[in-house]
């Protein structure tokens, strides 16, 4: 039986945050995620890090929380940060009185706000409408939730955290009121385990009613849905926030080749409920439209949902009336010692939320070390030496973003598969820039089971072809490198193409649709697929 | 006037592109056009970065012309091309071959001395970058604009507007003087204006864009002129109409080019227009000879067919066999840099290849600089259609 002092339930931002936390104050920690690391809500957003703007009106304490955050995680994240700035800018159907307002309550926060005109606004950002009436230029950020996630984890590693993904919790073990194991179930395997602990941490976002339930305690997460539309290309080299009070499709954010727009906002029954829907999308492009208004003429990617894990002690707040505030709750007020839920919160306070309960679990360990995470970078800096180096081994565009996704360690692996053989320099994914080096080290890495774990290392699908020539590449690699997950070749490729077709489904028009009918002529006309796995009766 | 998203959205990724493109076949040196133009255009977009193989794009436009998706994958290399040199010096070897309107200036005061000088200097030019075994044009004795100056010409009431470009202007002006001489064997009078300068193309190849855009507003102003009177505007040479109709378009931003466009021509498919129309002169003399004929790429990205075929094939006698090989390899001015001309010369072979199976000892294109690198590859003499049919007509009356 393994054994450790805490368990942190949720491989989202919020836990990997908090193991990263635990084990640079020393203590002993696994992290136990149901599928693989940020595959609910930190990776199924618009990738903000809010400077706050959007919360001061409301709520002015998550305002300043943000822009406290934002201004550590600019610096100490700045291997999966982009520091693009932002715009609030106003259009011609949002309420003018709104504006003086928020110029006030941003200011009271401390988060600076710097008029421009539209004008300049709009030389900045040509595809901006020149209908909008005003513009504030404000510290907003892009942020890449799977970097974010997995630079997390690699500290977290270096200090001696220990990651199980794929491993769901189906009992927390007490005796005498107090946590002395969980019980999981490896989904891949079935097999199920104990895990000897003195404190476990569930910080399961949307499903951490859940795993409270299986202690007998109820804790009202409320999974709120929200909807957003990958574009193909970087239809704005800013972030772009709607003036006015928070509402759907007000945020356009650059990332990388893309550019993402969101939320919607509704209230589901099932923290999984993230198939998004043709009607969701066209809601958000007609209310996107006012930011830019040739918005149908971009090219859409996919639609992608998530699910929001609104807390309120009130039964009964739900949406944007619910507070984004984040809450500890100490069960031991429920009668159960030893274990925490974390609930509510956004992306970019992660890191306050688990500084504040990791100083809840140490205050019961009595470790007395300081919190440093907002001190320490989440990745060294690439040293210029090894950039020089990973140029002359990496297609044009390709070494920057290698080096930010592998880091430096994760680099000079990359490098040395190239260095023997390089062939494998070439592109595996071309729309996205991935070596097929970089696959098959990431591919290789004890988290990986499946294409889509590779993907999510190494944004290999994510670009214009949503996986129509890559799939077969991946597949091939993983085959020809004898992966012991890779066994299944037919299995490989339908966790994948349907992975993709989820996000596609809902956008089936235009040129989408031409790539999508390309590519089921390669897979199915071609390689036949589907006949294949009939044939061989899986 | 219509926005011209020259995003990187409507590409499949589909590769036919790569299928078409003839320095990729010739070459490796080249990541091909899908990834150079528009997969790398998202690349472009967020986050600055040098694609080597950039420069290997000939702008020869067999990508845009096979895409499926209407994608202007080698405009976008272009753009590409000029962003990169926004910040950076350019070689002398680049602004000499860029700058043949200016060169040409320069040597207009005496001619034979510049040729004597060229021949000379092929030396110091390979020096600099130009290949010393690429077929570079001379000058002629005389400028196109001289010799129609000293043309008198018979009026008639329907006139054309010429637009000369710089190789029929300064090294090959006889193609100008044939093709007055065809508009006129048509009741035609032709109207040349001055204040025409270069189209930009061997500008905007090598990344001097925004020179490009200043020729670009002086000539689009003039056009507008002409074709709002209602004159047609013709080109004989397909480089210059490409970009006057259709690249200004995908480049700048600069209004009416569409408006104008819908009255320039070719000429060859100017005649056929008229020939339609039962008012082409058909008094063609019988010209029992043999050619092969070359369509240039810039004419096929223009999507006419082959109106020089075509038209040739109304002569009496006259046998033309299109070669049908692909690009010739030239592509303007790159394959007369020396790095590239290699290059240039493997992306020809399979066309002198069939010129030299077809035993004929004379190709006739539109193309100026197709012209050159065929008699340089091939061995052999060239023609423009209209010298043909210039010969035509006046064989009709001997």
């Amino acid at each position: 039986m393994q054994k450790t002092t805490v368990v942190v339930i949720g491989g989202g931002a919020t836990g990997v945050g908090i193991l990263r936390d635990l084990c640079m104050r020393g203590v002993d920690a696994i992290l136990l995620e149901q599928q693989d690391l940020a595959y609910g809500t930190s990776s199924r957003y618009h990738g903000l890090l809010h400077s706050g703007g959007r919360y001061a009106v409301k709520d002015a304490e998550a305002g300043k929380e943000c822009i406290e955050e934002n201004t550590i995680l600019r610096k100490i994240g700045r291997h999966c940060v982009e520091q693009t700035e932002g715009f609030f800018a106003r259009t011609h159907l949002d309420d003018e009185a709104f504006e003086g307002k928020w110029v006030e309550a941003c200011a009271k926060v401390g988060i600076p706000t710097i008029p421009i005109s539209v004008e300049e606004a709009l030389r900045l950002e040509p595809n901006l409408s020149p209908k909008i009436k005003s513009v504030y230029r404000v510290p907003d950020a892009a942020i890449d939730g799977f970097r974010m996630v997995w630079q997390n984890v690699a500290s977290a590693r270096k200090y001696g955290g220990r990651v199980l993904t794929y491993t769901t919790v189906i009992g927390i073990e007490q005796s005498n009121n107090q946590v002395v194991g969980i019980k999981v179930r490896n989904t891949l395997t079935g097999e199920v385990s104990d895990i000897a602990c003195d404190f476990i941490v569930s910080a399961a976002g949307s499903w951490a009613g859940e795993i409270a339930a299986l202690a007998g305690i109820n804790v009202n997460v409320q999974p709120d849905r929200g909807t957003l539309i990958a574009f193909n290309h970087r239809i704005t080299s800013r972030i772009v926030n709607r003036l006015r009070p928070a509402s759907d499709g007000d945020i356009f954010v650059p990332h990388g080749s893309i550019t993402i727009l969101g939320t919607t906002s509704a209230s589901v029954n099932k923290p999984d409920d993230t198939v998004p829907n043709a009607k969701e999308v066209v809601e958000l492009l007609n209310i996107g439209e006012a930011l830019f208004e040739d918005i149908r003429s971009y090219r859409m990617l996919r639609a992608f949902a998530g699910t929001r894990p609104l807390y309120s002690a009130d039964p009964n707040a739900t949406g944007r009336g619910a507070s984004r505030g984040f809450v500890t709750l100490d069960h031991a007020h429920d009668g159960l010692k030893g274990f925490v839920s974390v609930v509510g919160g956004k992306f970019t306070t992660y890191r306050l939320m688990a500084e504040k309960v990791t100083d809840l679990v140490c205050g019961y360990l009595n470790v007395k070390t300081p919190c440093r995470t907002a001190v320490e970078n989440l990745v060294e800096d690439t040293s210029p030496a090894l950039m020089a180096k990973a140029r002359l081994y990496f297609p044009a565009y390709g070494a920057e973003l290698a080096a930010s996704r592998l880091g430096s360690e994760g680099l000079e692996k990359v490098i040395a598969r190239i260095q023997e053989k390089p062939e494998k320099r070439q592109l595996l994914c071309e729309c996205e820039n991935v070596t097929m080096a970089e696959v098959e080290e990431a591919a290789a890495d004890s988290t990986s089971y499946m294409i889509s774990d590779v993907r999510r290392k190494t944004r290999m699908g994510m670009g214009t072809c949503q996986g129509a020539f890559c799939t077969f590449r991946s597949v091939g690699a993983v085959d020809a490198n004898g992966l012991s997950w890779g066994k299944d070749t037919n299995v490989l490729f339908k966790e994948f193409l349907q992975g993709r077709w989820k996000g596609i489904r809902p956008i089936l028009w235009g040129n989408v649709m031409r790539e999508m009918e390309l590519t089921r002529g390669i897979y199915e006309g071609t390689l036949n697929i589907n006949g294949a796995i009939d044939n061989e009766g899986i | 006037m219509k926005k011209h998203h020259n995003n990187p959205d409507s590409c499949t990724a589909c590769t036919v592109c790569i299928a078409n493109c003839p320095v990729t076949a010739a070459t490796r040196k080249f990541r091909g056009p899908k990834m150079v133009g528009p997969t790398l255009e998202r690349m472009r977009l967020s986050q600055d970065d040098i694609e080597p193989s950039l420069e290997y794009c000939s702008n020869c436009k067999n990508c845009d012309m096979s895409c499926p998706s209407g994608v202007p994958i080698s405009t976008l290399n272009m753009l590409a091309r000029a962003k990169y040199f926004k910040n950076r010096k350019r070689s002398l070897r680049d602004w000499i071959l860029s700058h043949g309107e200016k060169m040409a200036k320069l040597s207009a005061a005496t001619p034979g001395m510049a040729n004597f000088g060229m021949k000379m200097s092929r030396g110091i030019l390979k020096k600099i970058g130009i290949s010393d075994k690429a077929p570079l044009p001379a000058y002629a004795s005389k400028s196109f604009i001289k010799l129609f100056k000293n043309l008198k010409q018979t009026s008639y009431p329907d006139k054309v507007v010429f637009y000369p470009g710089c190789f029929i202007n300064y090294n090959d002006p006889q193609v100008g003087m044939d093709f007055v001489a065809v508009m006129q064997a048509n009741k035609l009078e032709v109207i040349v204006e001055e204040g025409f300068v270069c189209c930009g193309s061997p500008l905007v190849v090598n990344g001097f864009l925004d020179e490009a855009e200043e020729n670009a507003k002086q000539n689009v102003q003039i056009l507008k002129k002409w074709t709002d009177k209602g004159y047609p505007v013709i080109t004989c040479c397909t480089s210059c109409g490409l970009m006057l109709k259709q690249e200004y378009q995908e480049l700048f931003h600069i209004e009416g080019v569409a408006e104008y466009a819908k009255q320039l021509y070719d000429a060859d498919e100017f005649l056929l227009d008229l020939h339609d129309q039962g008012r082409l002169n058909t008094n063609f003399g019988t010209l029992n000879e043999k050619y092969m004929y070359h369509a240039p790429c810039h004419l096929r990205a223009q999507g006419m067919g082959l109106p020089g075929v075509e038209l040739l094939a109304l002569i009496p006698g006259l046998d033309v066999q299109d070669a049908d090989a692909g690009c010739c390899g030239i592509s303007g001015n790159y394959g007369f840099k020396d790095d590239k001309y290699d290059i240039s010369m493997e992306i020809g072979s399979g066309l002198f290849k069939a010129i030299k199976d077809s035993g004929r000892d004379t190709v006739v294109s539109e193309c100026g600089t197709c012209r050159l690198q065929i008699g340089h590859g091939a061995n052999v003499k060239t023609l423009h259609p209209l010298t043909l049919v210039r010969k035509s007509y006046e064989a009709y009356h001997k």
